[in-house]
């Protein structure tokens, strides 16, 4: 009885290390697949990303007008935007927009993606900017300086610090959301896991995979948002402790 | 004259903020504006250059309007300094930066020249060894300078100060009256809006007493305080110095 038992034990150990074997053997050659996508999924969520922050900003800005035309149609923008699923600007921005202008997918993607975050942005840019308290303005125009002025060189400095947590949401968010732009065939990250599981029926550890490599990248930004949001740190404020 | 004013309105809903004042100040006066919380005072203050929405009237600072266009508030804004009950201090800024910021931006300064005006202005008034300190290691009487000297930086020819003192402990508040003091010996324009009478009775050329948006009585200090001709200004004295 004994030995029998024995002899399982050692059946059992071995099946294991024969199947662990073989299943980091099969991811590594799945990781060695995706590996070459990864660039592509941080190129596009940078691309769209500038692209988001600089819209974001010139329609934060509209949002504050002394104009209240310029306000509303900021307004309008802000809100169609973000009433509407990124999924469906993508598709009306490749087939319909892409078909007339003639876009490629990639330069569709950014777009698409760079114009959605950018609703979000400037709502954040426009709450940082007006959390500035109303003295800082009334120092600068009495001072001399213009509006625009103000907003560059006091209001928007101390802006910057209110929206970075804000603002390193968004970039997380948008670095996951980029891997819908995999339906219209960019090949990124999620595009790779699709191609890769198609030819090897390996679901499990292909999307286990590539939802361990995003897990990685976010973790990346958010260290590196830690690092910017000390380096924005002024000296003497908001150390104060409780 | 170096500041006109005619008839100046100014209303905040139902209130009368600033109810039909008129006032001429000349070239080097410093006039006193005082009287109880409410009457309207800082609004007449801030309408000088323009922070505040004028409803009529107008001002005349050396040559240029300020009327409900704004128009030229541009160029008022360059002749008038103003310092604030709450500093306002740039906190992103470190003490020189906030001294030079308006000097480059606005008067088009070189970074050396207006280094050295900043610098210049600081030693003054005794905070040469605090340039690079930022706002918020200041004690409330060092800000409070530094505030003033970022506003003389602009070379302005009338000074406004809004109740400069009122947010400071008793013990800081001589050190930016000093400062005050000097820069009306040197000739400077001033209006002052303050609630330390000692000051007004010391410093100021003539004395306003404004009560509910209206001048009610206006004179040299000596008659205002020592013998005010209305009887409003009279009560008003007497709780206040009883205050103090």
């Amino acid at each position: 009885m004994t030995a029998i038992y024995n002899f399982n034990i050692f059946r059992g150990i071995n099946d294991l290390i024969e199947w662990a074997s073989q299943q980091l053997v099969i991811y590594i050659d799945i990781f060695k697949y995706l590996l070459p996508a990864v660039p592509k999924t941080i190129l596009i969520t940078v691309s769209s990303f500038v692209l988001a922050l600089a819209l974001g900003l010139i329609f934060g800005l509209l949002r504050i007008s002394y104009r209240k035309p310029v306000r509303t149609l900021a307004g309008i923008y802000i809100d169609a935007i973000r009433g509407v699923p990124l999924l469906v600007q993508i598709f009306f921005i490749y087939f319909g927009l892409g078909a007339v202008l003639n876009l490629e997918r990639f330069t569709a993607g950014v777009l698409a993606i760079g114009i959605c975050y950018s609703a979000y942005l400037a709502e954040i840019f426009r709450a940082g900017i007006e959390a500035i308290d109303h003295g800082q303005y009334e120092a600068a125009y009495s001072l001399g300086m213009t509006r625009l002025q103000t907003l560059r060189h006091v209001i928007i400095p101390q802006s910057i610090r209110i929206v970075i947590p804000p603002i390193a949401n968004q970039f997380i968010a948008a670095l996951k959301d980029s891997s819908l732009v995999s339906i219209i065939g960019l090949r990124e990250l999620t595009r790779a896991g699709r191609e890769y599981y198609s030819q090897n029926f390996t679901d499990f550890q292909t999307w286990l995979l590539v939802g361990v490599i995003y897990l990685i990248m976010t973790i990346g930004a958010s260290r590196v948002v830690k690092w910017l949001e000390r380096y924005f740190a002024v000296k003497g404020f908001g150390t104060l402790k409780a | 004259m170096i500041i006109q004013i005619k008839n100046l309105y100014r209303r905040f809903g139902k209130t009368q903020a600033v109810d039909d004042v008129s006032l001429d100040v000349e070239q080097g006066e410093v006039v006193v504006i005082i009287g109880p919380s409410g009457s309207g005072k800082s609004t007449f203050l801030r309408c000088l250059n323009a922070l505040e929405d004028i409803d009529s009237g107008e001002i005349i600072i050396e040559g240029h309007r300020i009327d409900r266009s704004h128009k030229d508030i541009h160029r008022v804004r360059l002749e008038v300094g103003m310092v604030f009950q709450n500093f306002n201090l740039f906190p992103h800024l470190n003490v020189i930066e906030n001294v030079k910021l308006a000097q480059k931006v606005v008067r088009k300064r070189s970074d050396d020249v207006a280094h050295r005006r900043a610098l210049e202005l600081l030693e003054q008034v005794g905070l040469g060894d605090k340039t690079l300190a930022y706002p918020a290691e200041l004690s409330g009487g060092q800000k409070q300078r530094v505030a003033i000297v970022r506003a003389l930086a602009m070379d302005p020819k009338i000074m406004l100060f809004d109740e400069v003192t009122s947010a400071l402990d008793p013990e800081m508040i001589g050190e930016v009256l000093d400062v005050m003091k000097y820069l009306a010996q040197k000739g400077m324009t001033m209006l002052v809006v303050t609630h330390k009478l000692s000051f007004a009775r010391d410093v100021a050329d003539r004395v306003i007493f404004m009560e509910n948006g209206r001048i009610v009585e206006q004179g040299s200090p000596a008659q205002i305080f020592d013998n005010p001709a209305i009887a409003r200004t009279r009560q008003f004295l007497t709780s206040a110095l009883g205050d103090q």
